[in-house]
């Protein structure tokens, strides 16, 4: 007779859109230990985090029982390059509650990708982007040589781009 | 309009002395899956097996090569996070580094589980809140010191690479404003020893060390001064609620997180400078029109009411980013610098600025920043000779 599980975890992020320029971002989270939610407000185009608010309802570290003094410190920060460091001072490190954090993460990381679903959405069924763009991507952004396996060096979507 | 929708769940059994960790990551765009043996005692990652359901390029299959980058790293791991993405995000692919810290997370999460499990044998009514304020939470049962592998190029591996010399036809002061060494910013792969050298050989008059939220002595640079013959200048890349800025002529060591607000009044009361630094990095790569952003817009952000200049030419955005800062900064009339944000020995020069004035210390320094007798310069379209 097999075992139950020791453990299990079930994190959820789903990003609505309010308006033209507003996004709502919710990741909730369930395990044994946790039970919680967070959502993001964010105004487009500079990807502003107007609004943040949440919940622990099941928690083992009182540091994520009072929390709402992080939202305060997140609204006016910008999804984007560079914002892990800042969440994580903000609020990770300033309340104690790491999870927290992660939450609000996973929130902006949902913002970023809905935009990626939406560019992929435009190529038509079935088709895939060129290798020849990927390249020109390269080109245009250096910042994406050697950031993952499909951009370093032995992989078709840099062959014959010099970064020198 | 529903937009987009990730889940994660990760289940967890105990096999003898290990935990056998099951990962899947699903959302709208990719789908994958990794089971990790982590060995209870020290939580140590033992294996990681991966398997892509759904993917975007065609070379994100690879990233299944490099998986083992992990194995070694224990759970209980001050940053496992950060570790994870620098072992397995940078070399791999940052959905499973994503992944992995949720297991990683959860694997630890277990432990203490099972451990209030066996504690309540002792004692029936332990509650789980009562065990864990009485024990330290998230620490190992004996050290766990591993050897850690940045994941990054090491300078070394392309130090061989020719480098464009520039040939200064005016006088003045070629320096480059930001970049960084390691250890001081944990995220560099050069020393300082061969940055300096580096710019030396490719015709700078001096750099200045912007390490993240790092105060250099300055007896050490003074003794970097004098061992190479060239001038080493200070400044500092804090984080603030707002981005990262690039501080001068400011002593203060500011640790964690500041308010831009509280950045601005601190290096006022030093008399120093603050230049925001690649203010639109990554900001345009959903694209400008899609979003709407304007140089107007961007203009009313009211980050640039705390700033003195702004950072146009910076190495490692696009050239688009830079002239999109550059248009606001003018818009603003607002002082434009450059600067390679070097994190490699051959990335220093890659752009800098120019002073007219000869500058000589670090008070030259922010007094010619205030004079705004300098412009960037993009070393790439003035050189003339390459070694």
């Amino acid at each position: 007779m097999p075992r139950p599980l020791v453990f299990s975890r079930n994190r959820c992020t789903a990003v609505e859109q309010i308006d033209e320029q507003t996004f709502k971002s919710t990741c909730r989270l369930q395990d044994p230990l946790n039970d919680a939610f967070v959502q993001i407000t964010v105004k487009l185009p500079d990807f502003e985090i107007t609004g943040v608010t949440g919940e622990f309802y099941r928690t083992c570290q009182d540091e994520c029982l009072d929390i709402s003094q992080a939202f305060e410190k997140m609204k006016g920060v910008r999804i984007g390059s560079g914002m892990l460091k800042i969440i994580k001072g903000l609020v990770a490190e300033a309340t104690g509650c790491r999870q927290l954090g992660f939450m609000i993460e996973e929130c902006c990381h949902g913002v970023i990708l809905s935009f990626t679903k939406d560019q992929l959405l435009q190529l038509p069924e079935g088709e895939e982007i060129p290798v020849e763009q990927y390249q020109q991507m390269v080109r245009d952004n250096v910042r994406l040589f050697n950031r993952c396996a499909a951009f370093a060096p032995g992989s078709s979507m840099v062959e014959g781009i010099d970064l020198t | 309009m529903f937009k987009f929708q990730r889940n994660k769940l990760v289940s967890i059994k105990k096999d003898g002395e290990t935990l056998a960790v099951h990962g899947v990551l699903d959302d709208d765009v990719y789908g994958l899956e990794i089971d990790v043996s982590f060995n209870i005692e020290d939580l140590n990652i033992l294996s990681i097996k991966g398997k892509w359901n759904r993917w975007t390029s065609p070379e994100c299959p690879r990233a299944l090569l490099f998986l083992n980058e992990a194995v070694g790293s224990s759970a209980y791991e001050k940053d496992f996070s950060q570790k994870m993405f620098k072992l397995v995000g940078r070399k791999a692919c940052r959905h499973y580094a994503n992944l992995l810290a949720e297991c990683g997370h959860s694997a630890r999460e277990a432990v203490r589980l099972m451990q209030w499990e066996e504690a309540k044998s002792d004692n029936p009514d332990l509650t789980f809140n009562e065990y864990i304020k009485n024990v330290t939470p998230n620490l190992p049962p004996t050290s766990t010191s591993v050897a850690v592998s940045s994941g990054q190029v090491h300078p070394e591996d392309k130090n061989d690479i020719d480098r464009i010399v520039y040939e200064k036809t005016s006088g003045g002061t070629l320096i480059d404003l930001h970049v960084h060494t390691y250890p001081a910013s944990p995220c560099s792969s050069a020393p300082v020893d061969q940055l300096i050298e580096e710019a030396k050989k490719i015709g700078l008059d001096a750099v200045c060390l912007t390490d993240h939220n790092h105060v250099w002595s300055k007896d050490d640079v003074e003794e970097l001064r004098q061992k190479h013959g060239f001038l080493v200048l200070r400044g500092n890349e804090i984080t603030t609620n707002q981005g990262d800025m690039l501080v001068f002529g400011m002593e203060k060591d500011i640790k964690g997180i500041i308010t831009l607000e509280d950045l601005r009044a601190e290096v006022l009361a030093e008399d120093g400078f603050i230049i925001v630094a690649h203010p639109f990095r990554g900001f345009l790569i959903v694209g400008v029109d899609e979003m709407g952003l304007t140089p107007e817009k961007a203009m009313e952000r009211p980050l640039l009411k705390f700033v003195d200049a702004v950072e146009v030419m910076n190495g490692k955005v696009t050239k688009k980013e830079n002239e999109f800062a550059s248009k606001v900064a003018s818009g603003l009339g607002l002082p434009a610098t450059g600067g390679s944000d070097a994190h490699e020995v051959v990335e220093v020069g890659r752009y800098a600025t120019h002073f007219d004035d000869i500058i000589k210390n670090e008070q030259d320094l922010v007094d010619a920043l205030k004079k705004v007798r300098y412009s960037p310069v993009d070393i790439y379209s003035t050189v003339t000779t390459k070694q």
